[in-house]
């Protein structure tokens, strides 16, 4: 049985009509996205609002496409040689495929965290200001409180305080994943990317990152892509569910896995497949 | 049952016996590793020995009068002695199948019966002078001939007279001589010395033909206009060049090349007034003059060119004694070492090129009278109270000290110290010159240049094979800049020395333009396929896109070659070359470290650039994703990211690029010209290590001092090496820990 977080249910009065979004509510609007990889067409016209501040989430069965839709919207699909697509996907009203974007910028914008914890071969400090050092900030102050600020967003400050400028690689796993998630964060994103942030880390871990999803949602719309149904029960507004690259069914996240109107949506979210 | 536990026996055999194969080949590749190394050791070992002396045998010389000369053959198998009433006396020095050790063998009168010897002197190729009390001069020398019977080998003395029996008419006046010198060639017999009423003569016996065959001559006579009342020392050069002559303090130096006159060359006071001058000698080819101190030094001194010319100045000093005089120095015939004496019989052995102390001690308890070094300076005879001693001297490589390799030394006819290898010429008594430094500087110096070429052009091409080149053309390239790395060396090696060469010699404002042309033709393709509108982008396969540089970098070439001569007309008065040597001033090598550099470049830029391109590709692309996903453009995410995550592998392979271009030898061989010189010019050639004994071992005498430091040459050689891969290898390791968790 899969529980579902009581914030949502109490707040049921404010369920968003995610059909009738308002320009002010969408963070993002995908409008008729299709994809191919070279021959093969890996996401089948999809067309979805992500509301505001709040967490989505994508589940499906592996190869659905979910992650290949979270990449588009960072343009992370870019670095796939044989990647094409079509289709808008508006960001403030602007399409981010629009020939004009600087896709460095959209980036900065949408940050991402990725499945795997990937600090980089440096110290914690400089892993977290990276985003701020490669945009040229280079103020001491501007960055240790960048750093700070980030770090207890994070909730890693208390732990990472004293050993800032030791290396990164020696944190453990869920301590790196989060660092990564400061790493994003650091930069002042609208959107935050979350690719399976959870899905190589242990249950205590996991725990802490959830927790942090919540807290994350005040600042930033999250969009999280996730295997676990449970993870997507618990820390999401709305979820999606999609199935060999078609999105089949988008709702508020109680309706979804508690009264699914499509019959694929109910036989994954039992366990008939996936 | 039976079957199945035969068949686990059998498994468990090959497990065993592969294990222990597998141990053995790691055992045995160490103990290969080891045992190069001890060889080589073993090799260097004795060159940094110093000498030993020890007692052989002695011989009781016959009593009837004391020995004034004494000497031995070249085995020191026979000793001679001249006895003062003009006896020469043959030893058995060692027994023989025909002899008894010390028995007598042979004797020979050399004067006349009623005379005494009262004056002799030693030639340039052991001849020994006697003067008689009559004036009678002679010239003997102790030939020795070896037979070979069945029972063994006999050596038969004899004296033989190398101008002849009649006695030699030295002084024209006939008066007695208070010291003489000696020394002659095929041509020239000749002699200085001082006559009893002060006067300096010299006296030449031209040969009518060649005192090899016989010893017709006709006799010059000359007086030195001299002004000395007291002689003390006379010697002459063995290339018959120059007489020095020592009276008292003072030290004067007369020419004697001149038919006419005797002209005076030099006169000086080697030691000042600091001390008392005790004793002169010329070491090994002449060049050096050796001068002893009351107070216990031998001063070196040499000519030295000079802004007034040439001038004997000081160049080294032993200190042989802390008080004592040095009453006696000795020379060896071929080697630049020499024996001093005190007057209580204090025996020191010494180098001058190497200024080392090999020796010091007393072997007698007192002063011999008579001290002969054998032919071959593997022993020396002492003749003290009518006993003749023969000690044996282990001092086979003087001349090779720690800081004579390493540091600056001053040879024989150099205006001042400095670090030369030149380990053999056409003369015998040719000062050997041991500087490793030359050749360790060749080798950097090639290795630099090389690497100076080779690192950006790999790494560069690393960077761009490994993260920004189509992988359809990545799996056709990089295996094909891996074969370039089977490439024979010696190919390479003879096409820099016999074709690069001379083309870089010709076309020097060339090699200048295409360090200009091609980044710059290079940036302007990139620019303009930028620009390109896309449908005439597509008619190309995007894989193939870089191809289309080459034939623009060909252009770009043909360009700067097309321009050399113009430029060369315009800038460099019609030849560069010219230009470089007479304008800047600056020598140029048609084989030089530019060549060197380019050819050497190219065979350790596979090394670099195929473990380079491992290292940036093998960076996990989640993290170029991770800095991508951050807003870093592909260039501040390959900066800031790849090449730091790949930086312990690509320090690694520049390193292992260095350890292959210091150990290189074919391609220095045959294009640097091996010039052993030191000098960082570009345009200068140089010697390495490794061709250094590549082309000096073959001529290299086993067992002598140039073999065995070619040896220490090998040894630095695998240090430098085994540095460079170690430090490789070693930092690889550290770092790969460091990034391990990635």
């Amino acid at each position: 049985m899969i529980s579902v977080n009581p914030d949502l249910i109490s707040n049921e009065q404010d369920k968003l009509d995610l059909n009738n979004l308002s320009d002010e509510q969408k963070a993002l609007d995908i409008k008729n996205l299709n994809l191919y990889y070279g021959e093969k067409q890996a996401l089948q016209n999809i067309s979805m609002a992500i509301p505001k501040g709040q967490v989505t989430a994508f589940i499906g069965p592996s190869g659905c496409g979910k992650s290949t839709l979270l990449r588009c919207i960072n343009r992370m699909n870019d670095l796939v040689d044989i990647c094409r697509i079509d289709g808008e996907i508006n960001l403030h009203g602007e399409n981010i495929y629009n020939k004009h974007v600087d896709v460095a910028m959209l980036r900065r914008k949408v940050g991402m965290v990725f499945q795997r914890p990937n600090p980089f071969p440096k110290t914690i400090y400089e892993n977290v200001v990276y985003g701020l050092r490669i945009m040229g900030e280079n103020n001491r102050r501007v960055l240790d409180e960048a750093c700070e600020r980030s770090l207890r967003s994070a909730a890693l400050w208390n732990e990472v305080k004293d050993r800032l400028h030791d290396s990164a690689l020696g944190l453990s796993g869920g301590q790196q994943q989060r660092l990564v998630i400061a790493r994003a964060i650091a930069i002042q994103p609208e959107v935050l990317l979350l690719d399976e942030p959870t899905s190589a880390l242990d249950p205590i871990s996991t725990l802490t990152i959830e927790e942090l999803i919540n807290d994350l949602k005040k600042q930033f719309t999250v969009v999280i892509v996730t295997h676990n149904m449970q993870q997507a029960a618990r820390v999401s507004d709305q979820t999606a569910f999609m199935y060999m690259g078609d999105l089949i069914e988008y709702s508020d996240t109680n309706t979804l896995f508690t009264t699914p109107s499509k019959k694929k949506t109910e036989d994954y979210i039992t366990g008939r497949y996936g | 049952m039976a079957t199945l536990s035969k068949s686990t026996d059998f498994r468990q055999l090959k497990n065993k016996l592969a294990q222990y194969l597998i141990t053995l080949g790691g055992v045995s590749v160490l103990f290969t590793l080891i045992l190069i190394f001890m060889y080589l050791l073993y090799v260097i070992k004795p060159v940094f020995e110093s000498a030993h002396i020890e007692s052989v045998s002695s011989v009781t010389l016959s009593n009837q009068s004391p020995a004034v000369v004494t000497g031995l053959d070249e085995l020191k198998e026979v000793a001679y002695e001249i006895t003062e009433q003009g006896q020469v006396n043959f030893y058995q020095l060692s027994t023989s199948a025909f002899r008894e050790q010390g028995s007598l063998i042979d004797n020979q009168r050399v004067i006349q019966d009623d005379a005494a010897i009262s004056l002799v002197a030693h030639g340039n190729n052991h001849q020994v002078v006697v003067v008689d009390s009559q004036n009678q001069v002679k010239v003997v020398t102790a030939k020795f001939t070896a037979k070979y019977l069945p029972e063994g080998r006999d050596i038969a003395p004899r004296v033989d007279y190398p101008l002849g029996e009649e006695a030699i008419i030295v002084d024209e006046e006939e008066q007695a001589l208070t010291k003489l010198a000696f020394a002659m060639d095929d041509e020239r017999a000749l002699f200085v010395g001082f006559t009893e009423d002060g006067r300096l003569i010299k006296t030449t016996l031209v040969a009518e033909d060649d005192f090899s065959y016989d010893w017709e001559y006709e006799a010059v006579y000359q007086t030195i206009d001299a002004q000395l009342t007291q002689v003390d020392d006379v010697a002459i050069t063995p290339d018959l060049g120059m007489a020095v002559v020592r009276s008292g303090n003072d030290i004067t130096i007369y020419e004697l090349d001149d038919e006419y006159s005797v002209p005076q060359k030099a006169q000086f006071t080697p030691f000042s007034n600091e001390a008392e001058l005790t004793s002169v000698a010329l070491l090994s080819g002449g060049s050096s003059i050796l001068f002893g101190s009351s107070h216990g030094v031998v001063s070196q001194w040499f000519e030295v060119a000079g802004e007034n010319g040439r001038a004997f100045q000081e160049i080294r000093r032993f200190k042989v004694s802390d008080q004592e005089p040095v009453s006696k120095i000795h020379t060896e015939q071929f080697r630049k070492s020499f024996y001093t004496f005190t007057p209580k019989g204090e025996m020191g052995v010494f180098y001058t090129t190497s200024a080392a102390d090999l020796w010091r001690g007393q072997l007698i308890d007192n002063m011999p009278s008579v001290f002969a070094i054998a032919p071959r300076a593997d022993g020396i005879m002492m003749v003290s109270e009518g006993q003749a001693k023969l000690f044996s001297v282990s001092n086979e490589h003087p001349e090779v000290t720690w800081s004579a390799l390493w540091q600056e030394v001053w040879y024989e006819g150099y205006p001042e110290p400095d670090y030369i290898w030149q380990s053999t010429s056409g003369s015998d008594d040719f000062e050997a010159k041991f500087s490793l430094v030359p050749i360790s500087f060749g080798t950097m110096k090639a290795a630099l240049y090389a690497m100076l070429f080779a690192v950006p052009v790999a790494l560069a091409a690393a960077i761009y094979t490994a993260y920004f080149m189509p992988p359809v053309l990545r799996k056709k390239v990089k295996p094909t800049i891996e074969l370039m790395e089977a490439l024979p060396t010696v190919i390479l090696g003879f096409l820099a020395g016999l074709w690069l060469a001379p083309i870089i010699e010709d076309y020097l404002p060339a090699v200048a333009l295409l360090l200009l042309f091609l980044p710059l033709s290079t940036f302007f393709a990139a620019y303009a396929w930028y620009r390109l509108p896309r449908k005439w982008k597509g008619r190309l396969p995007e894989a193939w896109a870089p191809i289309m540089l080459l034939p623009i970098i060909i252009l770009a070439a043909l360009a700067a070659f097309g321009l050399s001569p113009l430029v060369e007309e315009f800038y460099f008065g019609g030849d560069m070359r010219q230009y470089i040597t007479n304008d800047l001033g600056i020598d140029f090598d048609q084989r030089n470290a530019l060549v060197v550099g380019i050819a050497m470049g190219f065979a350790v830029i596979p090394t670099i650039f195929s473990m380079a391109e491992d290292a940036i590709f093998s960076v996990p692309k989640h993290l170029t994703s991770g800095s991508l996903a951050l807003g870093a453009t592909q260039w501040q995410t390959l900066v800031k990211v790849v090449l730091l995550t790949a930086s312990p592998g690509i320090f690694s392979a520049v390193m292992m690029g260095l350890g292959r271009a210091v150990g290189e030898t074919m391609i220095v061989l045959m294009a640097t010209g091996n010039t052993p010189v030191v000098d960082w010019s570009i345009f200068q050639g140089m010697r390495t290590l490794s061709a250094n004994i590549a082309v000096e071992m073959p001529e290299s005498e086993v067992g002598s001092s140039h073999y065995r430091i070619l040896f220490l040459a090998a040894f630095v050689l695998f240090i430098f090496t085994f540095i460079f891969n170690t430090v490789a290898e070693f930092v690889r390791q550290r770092l790969r820990e460091k990034y391990s968790s990635l």
